[in-house]
């Protein structure tokens, strides 16, 4: 039983059943949200005369993400707490408006276009999408061609956050600016993986994180480039492939494009050795200065990955199979609870997602839960009103209220909890799937609390690699789990490589890159079902006719920088600043830079899907709805 | 003399894709020594494939950019090289790499990381419509002939 909020119950066989007696099963009574702290003349004069070290505190935009950010505390300068947090995406995107009445094939080449670090992905998920709603799916050399594809573009995502958008925070200007003392801490202590990254003392490898100039830096900037270049072989472009096809990839590859690829794949071995040192060091060093840093950004270990890499042979493109096919991806589907694994079934998954937008500058759609195209899914199993397949979207630009509306994205729940998604909920979910349902591989296996990776040996000494499970749960495992990602990425492309290989050697109906397809002139339901660097992210698709009736797409950053949600719950970011303890060193309150609560925001890797560009009803598009958090406390229209 | 002419911007953006309408335009007319590059892709990576390359004698960037200024109207420069502060270059980087697409972008980036030769020069287009759609503002269809005559005219010595 997987579900503890939703309406929905198993019988005898395991299939899933709405509770019976309730009317309106999915009803919810709204939890109003708090006061804002300035918008309660009485409490601010308390704590004002309490304390005068209370103030508000917007990060606007938050910098080093991608796309727009802004972010409003009230912090206790004095008390080194945070008192209140507010997530704004800033940006409307609108695809799913844009979409409407198109041929499904475009949402492949537009979707791709939510964002210019991870477009490939958006890009397959739309294939998928396709794919289940044409009934086909793609001959094994397909899978295999878009499973590199993947895995290349993890291996440019991962560099750029660690060493471009998080690594900064743990420099030698940033540490010496904020806290000196630990630089000076820092100078005198070795590091411990040395050996494998270089590093004589921590300190050394801080100025070498340093922006623009530093070693790290610069190389990240290099391994972008290593996976742009093996990208292409078989994108042809990057971000936006143009080789992503329904049923395939519309490109052939021989032994020499294999070569190319492996040639680049093959250097991430050592990369990600190395990254993974690093980033165990930093952790490690930073908990042993001051354990508090082990609560920098923490929140319950809840999160969402539904998994991606398919299997060649298990993948069928059917909502039916999807649990079948879904276990047996290299990165399995998995919800993790508190940090327990309650499913691994993409149905459950599928079923537990619903979207709130009290807090969001949306129209709320079903009419209280009344108005629901889908009650169940392809298989029988209940589908909430808010569950995407059932949403539309409907912009509702207003002031910005702290109590009411406050961002673009909206508040994706799964059984009615905020969940985080990233790089290692996917490592975190293969860890704990364990041996016994754990894909067959040569190069990893999940242990049940840690996953174990055994890539062929580059350069450096061919030692054990693991990640284990932490125990507590803050920026710096994200960070630490994010660079062994690295590394399991890397063992998933070489697999795939290796697969690539012996596909093309044997020839036949395998190795064949797409597969032939006629676009149903029925009605049609979709799901891709998949992730993005930064993880969860599905588009659910309604055709008919031969055109999109509605299309959602639900990115990452939609769960992590969701707003408040109408049980009174806040958003990822919201309740990971909320725990951040404040351990900058300052002595005025001038002299505050909110460092702790920045390494908290970036470790989820924000990626605020970058459009600039809004859909109005008569598909004319008008530039530019942004909000800003500036004014929030005034009458501030859009 | 090595030329490269790059145009910058979003294609479907009216305006905003001037910069690589006036390339796919004049592309067929490179001849020797003078290339011409859609820079529909990131800043870094363009520093990096720069990089690669044999050094250019010149380059040119043209592309729309918004400053408040007559809509339609063209601004030619001889790029100056002096940066911002590291904290800009830094996010203009972050946001290079995340997939901003923009002529500042370009031109702090490549100069950055020393990309760039002595020689540039900036044709920047002030765009009146920049909503989603092809074709442009009859401010910029105006324009056209001029912008293509000034971009021609800098490649040549």
């Amino acid at each position: 039983m997987c579900f503890k909020n939703l309406p929905i119950e198993f019988d005898a066989q395991g299939n899933a059943t709405l509770k019976p007696g309730a009317a309106n099963p999915y009803s919810y009574t709204e939890t109003p949200a708090p006061t804002p702290i300035e918008d309660d003349p009485e409490r601010m004069r308390e704590l004002f005369a309490r304390n005068g070290a209370v103030r508000r505190v917007d990060f606007d935009p938050v910098t080093r993400v991608a796309g727009a950010l802004a972010f409003h505390t009230v912090v206790d300068l004095e008390n080194r707490q945070v008192m209140e947090t507010a997530s704004m995406a800033t940006l409307f995107r609108g695809y799913e408006i844009i979409l409407k009445g198109r041929d499904p094939r475009d949402a492949i080449f537009i979707s791709s276009r939510a964002c210019g670090v991870c477009g490939g992905v958006h890009a397959t998920c739309s294939a998928l999408a396709c794919e289940m709603a044409f009934g086909i799916h793609p001959p094994p050399m397909g899978v295999v061609a878009r499973n590199m594809l993947l895995g290349i573009e993890y291996l440019y995502d991962h560099p750029i956050h660690l060493s471009l958008l998080a690594g900064p925070d743990f420099s030698e200007p940033a540490i010496r600016e904020t806290n000196p003392e630990i630089w000076e801490r820092a100078e005198h202590t070795r590091a411990p993986g040395r050996a494998t990254h270089g590093y004589e003392f921590m300190s050394e490898l801080m100025t070498d994180l340093t922006p623009l100039t530093g070693k790290l830096y610069l190389e990240g900037l290099h391994y972008t480039r290593l996976a742009r270049e093996a990208y292409v072989l078989i994108g042809g472009k990057y971000p936006h492939p143009q080789t992503v096809v329904p049923g395939g990839v519309s490109t052939t590859i021989d032994a020499s494009d294999l070569n190319e690829i492996m040639l680049r794949v093959v250097k991430y071995f050592d990369y990600g050795r190395k990254t993974a040192a690093i980033w165990d060091d930093l952790a490690d060093f930073f908990y042993e200065v001051n354990p508090k840093y082990q609560d920098i950004g923490t929140r319950p270990k809840s999160m969402i990955e539904p998994g991606q890499w398919d299997d060649p042979y298990a993948y069928d493109g059917t909502f039916k199979n999807c649990d079948d096919w879904g276990r047996k991806r290299w990165a399995p589907p998995g919800v993790i609870v508190d940090g327990e694994l309650v499913t691994t079934s993409l149905q459950m998954l599928n079923a537990g997602v619903e979207e709130f937008v009290e807090h969001a500058f949306y129209e709320e759609w079903t009419g209280d839960g009344q108005n629901q195209r889908f009650p169940t899914d392809p298989a029988g199993n209940p589908l909430s009103p808010y569950h995407p397949w059932n949403k539309d979207t409907v912009p509702k630009p207003t002031a910005t209220n702290w109590k009411e509306k406050y961002s673009w994205s909206t508040a994706p729940r799964w059984d009615r909890q905020a969940m985080e998604t990233g790089a290692y909920s996917r490592i975190w979910a293969a860890a704990q799937t364990g041996a016994a349902n754990f894909r067959d591989s040569d190069y990893m296996n999940s242990t049940g609390h840690s996953l174990e990776i055994h890539l062929p040996k580059a350069d450096l000494p061919n030692t054990p690699i693991e990640w284990s499970i932490p125990e507590t749960w803050g920026a710096f495992e994200r960070n630490r789990a994010r660079a062994y990602c690295i590394l399991y990425t890397a063992a998933i492309a070489y697999d795939n490589l290796m697969m690539a290989y012996d596909l093309l050697r044997k020839g036949g109906p395998d190795a064949k890159m797409s597969t032939p397809y006629k676009i149903p002139k029925d009605h049609q339901i979709g799901v891709g079902l998949w992730s993005a660097g930064r993880g969860y992210l599905t588009h659910h698709m309604e055709m008919d006719k031969g055109v999109i009736e509605n299309y959602q797409i639900l990115t990452p950053s939609t769960w992590m920088a969701s707003p408040k949600d109408p049980f009174g719950n806040p958003g990822p970011y919201e309740e990971a600043v909320l725990a951040t303890p404040l351990l900058e060193n300052y002595e005025k309150p001038e002299d505050f830079k909110g460092i702790d609560v920045l390494r908290a925001i970036r470790s989820f890797d924000p990626c605020m899907p970058c459009t600039t560009h809004m859909h109005t009803d008569d598909r004319t598009i008008t530039r530019e709805i942004i909000s800003c958090a500036c004014g929030a406390e005034g009458p501030h229209e859009h | 003399m090595r030329v490269l002419v790059c145009g910058v911007g979003y294609r479907f953006l009216r305006d905003n894709a001037v910069g690589v309408w006036i390339i796919d335009t004049l592309a067929p007319q490179a001849s020797n020594g003078v290339e011409f590059e859609d820079l529909g892709y990131h800043p870094v990576g363009f520093t990096q494939n720069l990089q690669e390359r044999p050094p250019y004698d010149r380059i040119v960037f043209v592309g729309a950019v918004a400053r408040e200024r007559t809509p339609g109207a063209v601004t030619t420069y001889r790029y100056d090289h002096v940066l911002p502060d590291v904290t800009e270059i830094q996010e203009r980087v972050a946001d290079s790499v995340t997939g901003s697409i923009s002529l500042d972008n370009l031109v702090i980036v490549a100069e950055a990381f020393k990309a760039l030769p002595e020689d540039v020069w900036v044709v920047e287009i002030e765009p009146a419509d920049e909503t989603w759609g092809d074709g442009f503002s009859p401010e910029i269809e105006a324009g056209l002939p001029k912008i293509m005559e000034t971009v021609w005219s800098l490649t040549k010595p």
